[in-house]
């Protein structure tokens, strides 16, 4: 195939992010990944390569960037010396050091698992956020479903709004009516996984705030607390979220985006720090950090 | 697994993929091994990695393809995501040598509010275009009819959801994860004699490969058909694309007893490890 025969002038039926800018020209990885369970290592894996365009082509090889790998190994060490003292959870480290251009970044996360559920961090939270994990599985589940009005706690309404707000963004879906007194800020960059990933406009993070958005805290409620994944669909406009724990257990929200924009009715505080998003799409994992303040919203199960 | 052994896999790949216009040229060589219960996975490093040069695939292939469903006639469906690969691979383990070369053809076709998966091993142009214009001619959903054929392609991705449910074989042909032929054999509730390794980054698992329905009944010819997937598998719903006489329709098929299996020869897919489509009959 030569240079310049690709198709990406003419695709215009084909989804609205293969027309997104293309991103850095040259791009570097190197990455490590190791799974240890109850303290045990069982699984370690060393990921390098380069890839660069060369007319409309992407040429990508394991070609190893020895900066990149002592950033990355450097990084990895420092995220080991935590793994001991979470010694009955699994926990899957990535660390990740890229070059984009000339434009070197470093990013490690942890995802952290007990009975089920998960918390993704960083080496600086992790501590914090596997307590919070502990205490969130440590709770039983009290209240039977319900169609209650849904408290979104410890920044999790950031995955409704990563699903509703910023997928809807990247796939350019149209607009609707979200209140006056919300921004959401999910600015998109060319990412990608790997060097053998086609880069894709994604969110570099979700920023939910509020302004003057008081509410009462009904006694009757829903307050969730983790979230076990979500997805936005652009051909139905259908939001889905599936809640990990919460006072009334696991369950799942499938709604249209503007029944979620409507159902949002009040908010308090400051953004808080979401322990979490891995978001996985066309088969790449990219970590999001996400904040959001408590947010209220109308039943939606 | 346990195994003290080092068990060392090495593989050596090329690849040449298109994924929604953007073009790849990937070349990378990796090794893998387990020992004392914990899987290593890295590039190989030096002169190793450039030690067995592949051929390049065909990416003059991929490029047809890609320009034939994006040039197409039929108008009345749109593609929302193609990814067209062709590739080449050579593998190294337990003291065995294998080269392997694949082609990949996924499609996401669109006539909003449907949307049809497919997942084939050749680039099938015909093929994909023929679901497409059924999509552009689908309307109303409707209950499932009383009795429904499944595609090949249907009954494919539906093999590995009958594990235990269905009397099925493991056909023979090529090799595992670990190097080891893939012979004929009965799909038991046992572990299965082969290993599924997709990449070498990946720890291999036990599997039965290349899955195959065994025939058995009679396919009702007049039976309306399902010739599509409309979303993922999802526990014991089929949500598919049906054609029955003139009438295309989407409908919703919580699928129980396999009445038949046909006898025509089947069509491996790339579902899992591998299952062999033949029409069957709910």
């Amino acid at each position: 195939m030569k240079p310049g025969s690709g198709v990406a002038g003419r695709t215009s039926e084909l989804r609205r992010s293969a027309l997104h800018p293309r991103g850095a020209e040259q791009f570097a990885i190197v990455s490590r990944d190791e799974l240890w369970v109850r303290g045990a290592l069982l699984e370690s894996r060393l990921l390098h390569g380069q890839a660069r365009f060369r007319g409309d082509v992407i040429e990508a090889r394991d070609t190893r960037d020895e900066a990149l790998l002592r950033t990355c190994d450097e990084s990895l060490d420092a995220a080991r010396t935590i793994v001991a003292g979470l010694r009955d959870a699994r926990i899957r480290i990535v660390a990740r050091a890229v070059r984009e251009d000339d434009r070197p970044a470093m990013e490690t996360t942890m995802s952290i698992t007990i009975d089920g559920r998960s918390v993704v961090t960083t080496p600086a939270d992790a501590i914090a956020d596997y307590a919070l994990l502990c205490a969130v599985v440590a709770r039983t589940p009290v209240d039977a479903r319900a169609s209650l009005p849904i408290v979104w706690l410890h920044g999790s309404a950031s995955v409704l709004l990563h699903e509703a707000v910023g997928h809807a963004a990247e796939e350019g879906a149209g607009e609707v009516a979200w209140p006056e007194w919300l921004s959401v800020d999910t600015p998109l960059a060319s990412r990608r996984a790997t060097f053998r990933d086609v880069p894709q406009p994604r969110m570099t993070h979700v920023i939910a705030r509020q302004v003057g958005a008081p509410f009462v805290v009904p006694e009757a409620r829903i307050e969730v607390m983790l979230i076990g994944g979500g997805a936005y669909d652009p051909l139905t406009d259908m939001v889905t979220i599936h809640v990990a724990a919460s006072t009334c257990g696991r369950f799942t929200i499938r709604r249209p985006r503007s029944r979620i924009a409507a159902a949002l009715r009040g908010a308090t505080g400051e953004p808080i720090r979401y322990p979490g998003v891995i978001c996985s799409r066309e088969g790449q994992e990219l970590y999001v950090t996400s904040h959001a303040p408590v947010i209220i919203t109308d039943p939606l199960t | 697994m346990t195994d003290d052994r080092d068990e060392v896999y090495r593989k050596w790949g090329r690849v040449v993929r298109s994924e929604d216009g953007t073009i790849l040229h990937v070349d990378e060589a990796g090794e893998a091994s387990e020992r004392h219960g914990v899987f290593r996975a890295s590039p190989i490093a030096g002169e190793a990695a450039g030690a067995s040069p592949l051929p390049a695939p065909d990416a003059a292939s991929v490029d047809r393809c890609v320009h034939a469903i994006l040039d197409r006639g039929d108008r009345s469906y749109q593609v929302e995501r193609l990814i067209v690969t062709s590739g080449i691979a050579r593998h190294e383990t337990n003291g065995v040598t294998w080269t392997e070369e694949t082609q990949r053809l996924h499609a996401s076709l669109v006539v909003p509010p449907l949307r049809v998966l497919i997942d084939l091993a050749s680039l099938d142009v015909a093929a994909v275009d023929a679901i497409g214009s059924l999509l552009g001619r689908a309307g109303d959903a409707r209950p499932a009819p009383p009795r429904v054929r499944l595609a090949p392609a249907i009954a494919a991705a539906l093999l590995p959801h009958l594990i235990g449910e269905l009397a099925m074989e493991q056909r023979e042909g090529a090799r595992d994860g670990k190097g080891q032929p893939v012979e004929r054999r009965a799909i038991t509730a046992g572990p299965p004699p082969n290993w599924y390794r997709p990449s070498y980054a990946i720890r291999p698992v036990r599997a039965w490969l290349n899955l195959r329905a065994l025939p058995f009944g009679s396919i009702d010819p007049e039976a309306p058909v399902a010739v599509g997937l409309l979303s993922p598998i999802d526990g014991k719903v089929l949500q598919v694309l049906c054609v029955a006489g003139q009438s295309v329709f989407p409908t919703t098929l919580e699928w129980g007893a396999v009445t038949a299996v046909s006898r025509d020869e089947p069509v491996w897919h790339p579902y899992e490890g591998g299952s062999f489509g033949a029409e069957m009959m709910l």
